[in-house]
């Protein structure tokens, strides 16, 4: 490993932190480790720790060129907080290594962990009260989809275009009988699996979902109806963090509680504005702080970036449930997102008038919320069941 | 004041492909404009009439309407809209 200061064609100014600091890993897999250079209000380099193999001038030309196709043509944005959570303090300290050292969480692997006991009673309670908004009060039904989906519904969805860097692939041995046993021979010969098992791959007709609600539009796909709907389903999503993945703050593996409101536009947004106010009274009622704001996706290497936030920032199409895990600290734990009829015209879903159906969904990332909770209340099991028991029935 | 109107309604008309809106209709609720829309009307803004903006002033009420541009530009230049 090796350290270099990278200097910048250009200063940059600070309000470009945050939206530089999430890309940065994502740039080249030969940085391991990054500190920003700040001077007089502005970034001006970064030190890099990376491997001793990197192409120095080489990366410094990716940094820079990121910088001016990706951060720089962005309008950066106020925030915009449209709920702030009655004050709260007091948090728990140290929260994750001490569920570790309980044997409540265990690290599988980068951004992937096992659970233990109390810890998966008190996901699923939290999941029970969530689900509970989406069924008794919003008139949704359940369905549970499969885990792999589809790469065509991934590329109807867009995602190809917008999230490249997330996207974690799943493909297999090519099935042929001569395929396997010039792998095994090679496999035989070489120590452990590594990138050549690739040569030995032809698809790539599944990908792991990077949220729930692409099941459903994949699910709906080709219908007509004049019904108003509420769907929910709870699964597995995976996305690719690079180094970013942290506690239980971001995982690579996790679980999404997803809604989506699926007929008319007036419709969709009413649904949606009634959930956050709901999943607003259900914070309070859990004595968890945060606020919601105004926010936009992670958008990457397309020509369009910074347009792509814009918009979705100006039209309010996405707004963030940010919880605090220390006194100043938040993470996102949902997203309450309008899609117009963006999907509806994808996957071809209609209403009986033929006019596509607009769409809106709210995602929940439960590991977050339980961790959000932790961090709030701490490890006791029968503090959880106190506070989870006094929760009123939305 | 009705020059800056003008041009402001030339810009709409060619990113619309000439379908013919009113002035006080709200472009965004067409269905037909697409992600790249709102950061073209404040380029255009930005560069056609000099227009610096403030955090305040990317709100989506100045750029939703023909008349709204116009009498967002109105205010920035402290001219009284017409």
């Amino acid at each position: 490993m090796k350290t270099e200061i990278i200097m910048f064609r250009k200063p940059i100014p600070q309000i470009y932190t945050e939206e530089l600091y999430r890309r940065i890993y994502f740039i080249a897999s030969e940085i391991l480790d990054f500190t920003l250079s700040f001077k007089d209000e502005n970034i001006q380099a970064i030190e890099v720790k990376i491997t001793d193999d990197a192409d120095v001038e080489r990366l410094a030309q990716k940094i820079n060129l990121t910088i001016e196709a990706e951060i720089t043509t962005q309008k950066i944005l106020p925030p915009k907080i449209v709920w702030q959570s009655s004050d709260k303090s007091g948090f728990e300290k140290d929260v994750f290594d001490r569920l570790v050292e309980k044997g409540l969480v265990f690290e599988m692997g980068e951004g992937q962990l096992c659970f233990g006991e109390p810890f998966i009673r008190l996901m699923d309670a939290l999941d029970d009260k969530i689900k509970d908004i989406a069924i008794s009060k919003m008139g949704g039904y359940e369905y549970r989809y499969p885990t792999l989906i589809p790469t065509r519904a991934l590329e109807d969805c867009g995602y190809f275009n917008s999230f490249p860097h997330m996207l974690m692939m799943v493909t297999r041995l090519h099935s042929d009988v001569e395929t396997y046993e010039a792998f095994a021979r090679e496999y035989g010969n070489k120590k452990g699996i590594d990138s050549y098992v690739l040569n030995y791959c032809n698809n790539t007709d599944y990908c792991l979902p990077p949220t729930m609600c692409y099941h459903t539009y994949h699910h709906m796909r080709n219908t007509e109806s004049n019904e108003n709907r509420v769907v929910t389903s709870k699964g597995k999503s995976f996305r690719f963090e690079s180094k970013y993945f942290r506690t239980l703050e971001r995982l690579w593996d996790f679980t999404i509680r997803e809604i989506v409101f699926m007929g008319s536009k007036d419709f969709v947004l009413e649904c949606r504005q009634k959930f956050m106010e709901a999943s607003f009274a259900l914070i309070e009622s859990l004595d968890l702080k945060g606020h919601c704001e105004v926010a936009s996706d992670p958008f990457f290497c397309s020509p369009d970036t910074a347009s792509k936030i814009f918009n979705q920032k100006m039209q309010k199409l996405k707004y963030e449930l940010r919880l605090n895990i220390e006194e100043d600290k938040t993470i996102a734990a949902a997203s309450f997102n309008f899609h117009d009829q963006f999907f509806g015209q994808r996957f071809n879903i209609k209403k009986s008038d033929s006019n596509w159906i607009s769409t809106g969904c709210v995602g929940f990332g439960i590991e977050r919320l339980a961790y959000v909770f932790a961090c709030k209340h701490g490890l006791d099991e029968d503090k959880w069941v106190k506070i989870l028991d006094g929760v009123k029935t939305l | 004041m009705e020059d800056n109107k003008q041009k402001i309604q030339a810009f709409i008309y060619e990113i619309l492909n000439n379908m013919v809106v009113s002035d006080d209709q709200d472009i965004f609720e067409l269905g037909v404009v697409n992600s790249l829309f709102a950061m073209q009307i404040v380029l255009f803004v930005e560069k056609e009439f000099g227009i610096c903006f403030q955090d305040n002033d990317l709100d989506l009420e100045n750029f939703n309407s023909i008349n709204n541009i116009n009498n967002f530009i109105g205010k920035k230049k402290n001219i009284i809209a017409c």
